[in-house]
């Protein structure tokens, strides 16, 4: 264990490491400071402020992004461990013709959000939700979007959008 | 903030244990959930992190009688593994109701066993008393008012809770955990692997600097047991136990023929209820017997004002699994 | 303003609609952007020290080694900061005391330091490297502490009527009990953050404010610079549920670090830092005493409350005031008292004071309809007042009995069967609750300016925010409807202290008040239009005033002959004009004033000042009120607690939009449950540290939690306010509490008077 209370402060260089990592479909090269997160790497290396931050301790889901397709919370991954892989933002979920995806649209019109701030981090969740095919029942989503909250209290309209998406079948529906 | 630390990527299972064994402030990284968190909170500090997620320790492999789990199988993988459903489905919910899916997604088994706990005296360096942190230091968290403290396993030194759900069934089943260090491999039950408080509340478990869990052998019940995972706690979902309890039970004409049971949310350790167990073994499968092994897994239980009602609560909760898995009418 | 313009329109028409959100294409895609969202060339970022002591004094703090650390550009403490002002006082009281003003620690987590780098991950780094010395004092932290200072009476509107302890002697039956409520953390989703940047005395912030004009008004006084040189812009904001209503310490630190180090500066407030630098609800001790006649009729309501304010600090926050004006009730007191503690400072979160209030109220009712054996609903029923009970003026509008008979309708309250214990379905035990909710009237002064251009779109502004409330939208809809356009026709701008006065998005107050000034601001610029023609011999509205026309699609046309008329943008052009603006405001209603002046009035005079009051023969302005009904099951025997349905139904007095109006509902309930039934902010005795300050420690509800709500609107238009709305931000979670602890007494037999409803207290 490495107490770093026990230790007297002291101040290190930063140590730099250069990656690639595909962003939606592109891939970015970049040189980052070791201690950057995915999240802080899309937001302020990268410009792509879509990703938000919430919490920065893995306990709100307002980073959520895709890893290789799995959704994860981007502020507890290093950027310097996304060399090589797939990274699918929020920005990255349109069609290549600029039509917004069936779960943004669902989100619209059913209400799913009030500041919009978690809001990327919802609908990431969501689309990933319905690729692992637990858009069953409202039981179903309710448990697993659980993983990201919403202080203004949009639940019931995010559960009624994402019902919607899974009863329709859409087959846009993936990323 | 984490401190400036070097990020290393290991491609070889060798020279990782090597590098990491041979400097105490170097670790390794896997999920990061912990480690991260821990670092961005100030409580953990290591110069460099040694990147073990491409190594080839991923991926759920049957046996005879027992699953072998990679160390870098994701919750949400092993949570999908057909024998985990079929076989143990209490390893499958405690599983699911640990972490959210995006967690799920990152956390490795092995991270899983590793975690800290979520005492908020250990994770806020602002607070001077912390054992754990600090041998010697003090402990805030006894006088605090919080309730997600340990009532069993713990010292004067020490309450905080092993907060891991999947623990639990897995410490019931005994688990066995592959370790790899520096001058070999070696197998460690992880029923002994954790060390309950004592007067070293920061020596945590058996694991030396540098060694490297590898795979965690589960091994299989007989055909015909039945298991449940019960987690309790003020929210529906995502939220650390108040307790749980896990028990898997193989009754044959009424009579409970093998009994394994596991606490959660209690215990400074995942604790095997090895007490419960002894009371349960034999007995018929009635609600009076389970009361009666209830009571003696928590014989042992010291509270502070903020747990005291996880006493009762623990019981409540372990008679309600074996009630549930048993099938018995209340 | 005309008749033809304020008559409703007919069917088809833009207000009232649900509207999809219209700026939810940039919620929905990520491209809203948020304060923290903005990167400026040059930019540096700070971080914050904070103090580990709750009382006493920096004895010591080197500013050596965080200045040494790489990337660092200055190390600000009390020891090396400029004096700064105060901000300005406002409705909410003064403002906060200026940040490293000097070496007193007056709180757990008060900023003492802040460190500006040229990255994020150094500022931070070298955050932790400020590591000051201190002489430590024993921190006054609990309500109880004798060595604690009491305001009595701070906000001078403890009310009193009738004769109390008369009232109580003539009652059948008598009861009295203590209430409590804890502190609770806002806790937007949105880090606040300041992005701040100096040219020389002018400076521009972007912000995570619901009052950008405050913020604006707090930064020059801070700083001693005008008023007309700082920009304040919070187009979006990541909630804020009033932790954005003032200029908290962290906003002058951030325009201070760009000062001082002449560059733009990004400060972003860590999760911990949420819950000891932007405000929370304060806790509580409230004692009801109620006495009442067998028939349920209330003869006697005495309400005392005790909550914290910080050292040197200020919060608005009456308690007991809205239980003055609940019921129809001829004896009452209620009374306040604000203890000064060691604590970060409370400030409002989503209906400050009722929603503590109201939960000792509404559980007291319950509780005395048990002792009479009456049904609750009835309890209210019998003493809801058609007049406002403190001065006796009539309500402007007050639709609270049709809040009661629909919700227990929709609820189905007839198949509960009254004795407590009595439904069950299976393990679990099945309970019905319900409550009654109010919120004060609240309205500021407000300005807008409208202007359509030659291309015949409009473009509608003030300084107002939409912080998740939907102002965008139902403005756009107010404007577009007043205008005759299409809603793609008009563009909105909010959020920016260049645009007209607005008041703070808080106290369900913006809707009304900004409703009131882009109606004006509207009105007035068809008038000036028109105007524009009245002597103009090629135009067919020659002549014309606002009673002769009708508006339609961007055309202005003449209401006895439709084909007569012609285009905004045709008028323009014939003008030789670009466009054409015009201001508009809105006030609060005289009876607002009246109500309020009129209630302590009545409260020191009695019967004599009540007649005075009624003389002025002016309505009561109404706040929003409503009933919440609750179905909870409860499993005994391991504590659990589950809300299965909640029916919620609202007198808001206009609706502008169904559909963002009904979310403001239904997540307000949201926010009811969580303080029901999970949210506690933990303070440690004896070290005033928050020992719950992260998502994973302190519990808000997440969506598994949260059932099938039924949200219905019941009301009409209100009088006082010229578009007709009561704000519908705060009501939604009035009574929520007290529902569900009632429901639970229901299920279980079991009365719960200490929030939030855990495990723990239910086993």
């Amino acid at each position: 264990m490495t107490g770093a209370a026990a230790r007297p402060p002291r101040a290190a260089a930063p140590y730099e490491v250069d990656l690639a990592l595909r962003v939606n479909g592109i891939t970015r090269r970049l040189r980052v400071d070791t201690r950057v997160t995915l999240l802080d790497a899309l937001r302020d290396v990268l410009g792509m402020t879509g990703t938000k931050k919430g919490c920065d301790q893995g306990a709100c889901g307002a980073c959520t992004v895709l890893l290789d397709g799995r959704r994860v919370v981007s502020c507890l991954v290093l950027a310097a461990a996304c060399e090589g892989r797939d990274v699918t933002t929020i920005e990255g979920l349109a069609h290549d013709d600029g039509t917004p995806h069936p779960v943004q649209q669902a989100f619209i019109r059913h209400d799913g959000f009030q500041c919009g701030y978690c809001t990327p981090g919802q609908i990431m969740s969501a689309v990933s939700l319905l690729a692992e095919g637990r858009g069953g029942s409202d039981a179903e989503i309710r448990e697993f979007m659980s993983g990201n909250l919403c202080r203004c209290g949009a639940y019931p309209n995010i559960v009624a959008a994402i019902r919607e998406v899974a009863k329709a079948g859409d087959d846009d529906a993936g990323v | 903030m984490m401190r400036a630390f070097e990020y290393v990527r290991a491609t070889d299972t060798a020279r990782a244990v090597e590098m990491v064994t041979a400097d105490p402030n170097t670790s390794y990284l896997a999920g990061g959930t912990t480690q991260l968190d821990l670092m961005k909170d100030g409580v953990l500090a290591p110069e460099r992190l040694v990147d073990i997620t491409h190594l080839p320790l991923r991926g759920v492999t049957g046996g005879r009688g027992a699953l072998r789990v990679g160390a870098l199988t994701t919750m949400e993988e092993l949570a999908a593994d057909t024998t985990v459903v079929e076989r143990i489905p209490f390893v499958r919910d405690a599983l699911l109701l640990g972490a959210s899916t995006q967690l799920r997604n990152m956390a490795t088994i092995a991270g899983n066993l590793l975690q800290r706990t979520r005492c908020r005296y250990f994770r806020d360096p602002a607070v001077a008393a912390c054992n754990k942190r600090e041998r010697g230091s003090g402990c805030a968290a006894m006088t605090g008012t919080a309730r997600m403290h340990a009532i069993l396993g713990t010292s004067p030194h020490c309450i905080a809770l092993h907060a891991s759900d999947v623990a639990v069934p897995l410490v019931a089943l005994d688990a066995i955990l592959r370790v790899q260090g520096r001058d070999g491999a070696r197998g460690v039950p992880l029923t002994r692997f954790y060390l309950t408080p004592g007067d070293t509340p920061d020596v945590e478990n058996l694991l030396r600097h540098g060694e490297l869990i590898t795979a965690v052998e589960i091994p299989l019940p007989a055909l015909g047991t039945r298991s449940g995972y019960l987690k309790v706690r003020d929210r529906v979902s995502y939220e650390f136990a108040l307790t749980s309890a896990a028990a898997a039970l193989l009754i044959e004409d009424g009579i409970i023929v093998e009994a394994r049971v596991g606490l959660g949310g209690v215990g400074t350790v995942p604790w095997r209820a090895r007490e419960a167990e002894e009371i349960l073994i034999g007995a018929p499968a009635t609600m009076e017997v389970f009361r009666q092994s209830a009571e003696r897994a928590l014989e042992g239980a010291r509270t502070i004002s903020g747990t005291a009602f996880k006493v009762e609560l623990a019981k409540r909760t372990l008679v309600r699994i074996l009630r549930t898995v048993s099938g018995v009418v209340a | 303003m005309t008749s033809a313009m304020n008559e409703p329109r007919p069917a088809g028409v833009l207000i009232g609609q649900g509207l999809d959100r219209l700026d939810g294409p940039l919620k929905v895609t990520g491209a809203a952007p948020y304060p923290s969202d903005f990167d400026l060339p040059g930019m540096a970022y700070a971080s914050l020290v904070r103090s580990t002591i709750a009382s006493g004094r920096i004895s010591r703090i080197d500013r050596g080694p965080a200045e040494a650390a790489p990337g660092v550009l200055a190390v600000v403490t009390h020891e090396n900061a400029p004096k700064l002002g105060r901000g300005p006082k406002t409705i909410l009281g003064a403002a906060p005391p200026p940040p490293l003003r000097d070496d007193r620690i007056l709180h757990h987590g008060q900023f003492v330091a802040v460190v500006v780098a040229e990255t994020a991950e150094q500022a931070a780094e070298a955050a932790r490297l400020v590591q000051p010395e201190y002489d430590a004092a024993d921190p006054v932290l609990d309500l109880a502490d004798p060595r604690a200072k009491v305001r009595d009476d701070p906000w001078h509107v403890d009310m009193r009527r009738g004769n109390l302890d008369a009232g109580l002697a003539a009652a059948d039956v008598t009861f009295q009990a203590t209430y409590t409520t804890p502190e609770n953390t806002n806790n937007p989703l949105g880090l606040f953050a300041t992005v701040a940047a100096w040219e020389g005395d002018t400076l521009t912030v972007h912000d995570s404010t619901q009052w950008p004009y405050n913020t604006r008004g707090a930064l020059a006084r801070s700083f001693g610079v005008p008023e007309r040189g700082v920009r304040v812009l919070a187009p979006f904001v990541g909630g804020g549920f009033g932790s954005g209503l003032r200029a908290w310490p962290h906003v002058i630190l951030a325009a201070l670090a760009a000062r001082i180090i002449e560059r733009p500066v990004k400060l972003v407030l860590t999760r911990p830092q949420m819950f000891t630098a932007v405000g929370h609800r304060p806790n509580t001790v409230q004692n009801v005493r109620l006495g009442a006649t067998r028939d349920g009729r209330l003869l006697a309501i005495e309400h005392t409350s005790d909550s914290p304010v910080a050292m040197e600090d200020d919060n608005l926050e009456p308690i007991t005031l809205g239980t003055s004006t609940a019921y129809a009730c001829p004896n009452l007191i209620t009374r306040d008292r604000q203890i000064r503690l060691n604590v970060p400072c409370p400030g409002s979160m989503r209906a400050p004071g009722e929603a503590q209030g109201n939960f000792a109220l509404e559980s007291a009712l319950d509780e005395l309809s048990y002792d009479l054996g009456m049904d609750p609903v009835r309890l209210r029923l019998v003493n809801e007042s058609t007049v406002h009970p403190q001065t006796g003026l009539p309500w402007s509008s007050r639709a609270m009995r049709e809040c009661y008979l629909q919700g227990a309708e929709r609820f189905g309250w007839s198949l509960r069967s009254p004795e407590p214990r009595s439904m069950r379905d299976g393990d679990w035990l099945v309970g019905y609750g319900m409550a009654g909710a109010s919120f004060l009237h609240y309205q500021a002064k407000c300005q807008a300016r409208a202007s359509i251009d030659r291309d015949g779109t409009a473009y509608v502004r003030s300084a107002g925010t939409d912080i998740g409330t939907g102002t965008y939208t139902v403005m756009t809809q107010l404007a577009a409807e007043t205008l005759g356009l299409r809603t793609d026709r008009v563009r909105l701008g909010l959020g920016d202290t260049d645009l007209p006065m607005a008041p703070q998005a808080g106290g369900s107050g913006l809707t009304g008040a900004l409703g009131g000034a882009v109606h004006a601001a509207c009105v007035r610029l068809v008038h000036d239009f028109l105007r524009l023609v009245r002597n103009d011999p090629e135009s067919p509205l020659r002549g014309c005033d606002l009673e002769d026309i009708t508006l339609h699609d961007g055309r202005i046309q003449r209401t006895d002959d439709p084909t007569r008329g012609e285009t905004y943008a045709g008028i323009l052009a014939r003008h030789g004009l670009e466009e054409l603006t015009a201001d508009g405001d809105s006030s609060p209603p005289r009876g607002d004033m009246i109500a309020l002046v009129g209630s302590m009035v009545t409260s020191r005079l009695g019967r004599f000042g009540r007649a005075a009051v009624r003389a002025t023969r002016a309505v009561a302005p109404a706040g929003a009120c409503g009933a919440k009904f609750v179905e909870v099951r409860v499993d005994p025997d391991l504590g659990l607690l589950r809300v299965t349905r909640i029916v919620s139904v609202i007198d808001g007095g206009r609706i502008l939009n169904e559909k963002t109006a009904r979310s403001q509902i239904t997540g307000a309930v949201v926010g009811g449950i969580g303080m029901a039934m999970f949210e506690e902010t933990i303070t440690d005795a004896g070290t005033g540290r928050i020992a719950n300050a992260t998502f994973g420690d302190y519990l808000i509800a997440v969506n598994a939690d949260i059932p099938e709500m039924d949200v219905h609107f019941v009301g009409e238009p209100d009088p006082a306010n010229p578009i007709g709305t009561k704000g519908v931000g705060e009501i939604g979670l009035v009574g929520i509490a007290p529902a569900i602890a009632n429901a639970v007494y229901h299920a279980t037999g079991r009365r719960v008077r200490s929030l939030p409803i855990t495990i723990d207290r239910l086993l």
